[in-house]
């Protein structure tokens, strides 16, 4: 579908690639590309920088339209794509720049448990996962809450379910944002996104979404994995969903409302995914209420299934949580728009950043850091693809001055899931896994064959484009052992 | 010829292609489209209907929401699709649908679920008729 792009490109140095803002009417600022020479073909392939190109377009965006080496072609925004508008100067909010999936992300856990202890038993351990965490089209988690219940999710976020003992505060404080965006509004929610929301707190969902169990196979940084807990040859498990339908319902309720209000204020957009608002308009600050409502819900859905994990594995292996030392590493966004203070042009500005599958990556010292993680840096969890591995990173003062804080989010995928589902046909992907030692499990026909590894660029050439443009530093390298998908 | 809807691929989406000669036809078929990505049609019987009666102030966007609809009455109310019949009123300054949707609910014995579909998305969404008189629409799906 995506053509290869053809128009203006302009490599600024080894790693950074420039279509400047003369080369297409309506662009407000420069687009910028994140890509090494080995990963621009697949980038340019891709159709992706046309998308980053259009993104330049949103009224009020500043710097540039920025997209990381993860980059793919997207709907409106390109995957891996982030923009920054200025909310005092009139810039927009793009609910295409966050996503039908609000704040879907990424949440990992770190252990004591020897990878050895593990090996022996792990088709066991992934048939558990398997059938203690809801995944899979129209399977409901075990918290249904009551209307009253779920407003005050989405008020409160993560820390709504400190009373029901379903997060420790130790949790909470080891998530982006604390696990809530203020300004949440449940009544900026539709009633048919509160009911799809009504029974999916704790389901991982479909598609991507996974629950993996890891070895953590080499530490780069010993301080910063030290303070993460994360230790050479132990087990940690990643989780990725995100708002699940109630999400998917909120950004549709807006993108629909927002197609005539772009005709009424004159934005020539090229393209309908990107309609958009200035977000200090009163569509604007609906949609951010709303928006932080959903993201709300994804951090206790994360949260839910983590807690739902913990408890699998305590089964599991007949201890506690405190014996396993089963403890949260970090929680990460990443498909948010975030109001966040940036230097632009030397000055200090109040700046909307929307993330479209990149990561926030702030450097050490950031006064919005958990106080354990203020020395080292945010940690910025990438999942790979389930049989290469994932990477745990830092930000960096790099990212903060060149992206808005901000790194890739994932490997990135090159196969469309039509033409990975082509190319596993005759072939047991699970059975491939497995030969590589990898348990896979899916609830869905086609899940494993889609997601399979050659359907995304190779994570350690996308994490070593952000290190060696400064974004992140690397901290550990997780191979996946055993995998769940919905 | 009736309406007749295929999928292309969309890096990490899906899109329906359809093509029919009339819009009623057209809206049919890419609701087809949409039924066989999230389950199977096999097994699938008329054994209940429902109706949905929807309004927009363009085709295009009146095309989102009957698939947003129909996508919501079989992922949500787990009521799987065996046909979908369309009847469109063009008015001024709006158009309106009314859909029969024939189906019934989900039975794990005998249903299987493809995918998961997160939702219709407005981008290089077309719905329209061409010099021919064919009518052309395209939708991707987020997946």
């Amino acid at each position: 579908m995506a053509q290869r792009y053809q128009g203006p490109l302009e490599q600024l140095d080894e790693n950074r690639w420039r279509i400047p803002r003369t080369s297409r009417p309506g662009m407000q600022v420069d687009g910028v590309i994140y890509a090494s020479q080995q990963l621009i073909g697949d980038v340019l392939d891709g159709g992706g920088p046309l998308q980053v190109a259009n993104v330049a377009m949103l009224p009020g965006i500043v710097g540039a339209s920025l997209a990381m080496p993860d980059i793919h072609w997207g709907y409106g925004f390109c995957i891996g794509g982030v923009a920054a508008t200025d909310v005092e100067s009139g810039g927009v909010v793009c609910p295409g720049g966050v996503g039908y999936d609000i704040n879907c992300g990424v949440r990992l856990l770190r252990s004591d448990i020897e990878a050895d202890e593990v090996r022996p038993r792990i088709g066991e351990l992934v048939d558990r996962l398997f059938e203690e965490i809801p995944a899979g089209v129209g399977v409901g988690g075990s918290l249904r809450l009551r209307r009253k219940e779920l407003r005050r999710v989405l008020r409160e976020g993560a820390p709504a379910l400190l009373e029901r003992e379903l997060a420790l505060p130790e949790d909470i404080e080891r998530t982006e944002s604390g696990g809530c965006l203020e300004d949440a509004d449940p009544d900026a929610v539709s009633d048919n996104a509160l009911a799809r929301g009504a029974d999916q707190c704790g389901t991982l969902g479909s598609g991507n979404h996974f629950v993996e169990v890891q070895l953590v196979e080499q530490v780069f940084d010993d301080e910063a994995a030290r303070v993460m807990g994360l230790q050479q040859g132990r087990i940690a498990v990643m989780i990725h969903s995100g708002s699940r339908g109630l999400g998917h319902q909120v950004c549709q309720d807006h993108l629909r409302a927002l197609q005539s209000t772009v005709r009424k204020l004159g934005y020539n957009l090229p393209d309908r995914q990107l309609v958009c608002a200035p977000a200090s308009s009163e569509q604007g600050r609906r949609y951010l209420a709303a928006m932080r409502a959903a993201a709300n819900f994804a951090w206790c859905n994360r949260q839910v299934l983590a807690t739902l994990t913990r408890r699998t594995l305590e089964s599991f292996f007949g201890q506690s949580s405190a014996a396993l030392g089963l403890r949260q590493v970090y929680d990460v966004a990443h498909n948010i728009a975030k109001l966040e203070t940036h230097e632009v042009d030397g000055r200090q500005r109040r700046l909307l950043v929307h993330r479209k599958g990149a990561t926030r990556a702030f450097a050490p010292g950031h006064p919005e850091l958990p106080e354990l993680y203020r020395a080292v840096g945010q940690p910025v969890l990438i999942p790979g693809d389930m049989g290469r591995a994932s990477y745990v990173l830092v930000g960096t003062e790099q990212a903060m001055a060149q992206t808005f804080g901000s790194t890739c989010h994932g490997a990135g995928r090159v196969l469309s899931r039509k033409a990975a589902v082509a190319r596993a046909k005759s072939r047991r992907i699970a059975a491939e896994l497995a030969r590589q030692g990898i348990v896979a499990r899916a609830h869905s026909r086609e899940s494993l064959a889609e997601e399979q590894p050659a359907a995304y660029k190779d994570v350690d050439q996308v994490i070593d484009c952000v290190v060696s443009s400064g974004l992140s530093r690397k901290v550990a390298r997780l191979r996946p052992l055993g995998v769940i998908k919905g | 010829m009736d309406g007749q809807c295929t999928t292309f691929d969309h890096t990490a989406d899906v899109g329906l292609d359809a093509r029919a000669d009339s819009l009623e036809q057209l809206l049919t078929a890419l609701a087809d489209g949409l039924r066989r990505v999230i389950h199977q049609p096999d097994g699938v019987d008329p054994r209940q209907t429902r109706t949905l009666q929807l309004e927009a102030d363009e085709i295009e966007t009146l095309t989102v929401d009957l698939l947003w609809q129909l996508m919501d009455l079989i992922q949500v109310e787990l009521f799987l699709i065996a046909s979908v019949e369309v009847q469109v009123a063009q008015l001024s300054g709006a158009c309106r649908l009314e859909a029969r949707v024939a189906g019934e609910p989900y039975d794990a014995g005998r249903h299987v679920f493809n995918t998961e579909i997160k939702a219709v998305t407005y981008h290089l969404l077309q719905v329209r008729q061409d010099e021919q008189g064919v009518w052309r629409g395209r939708v991707i799906l987020d997946l």
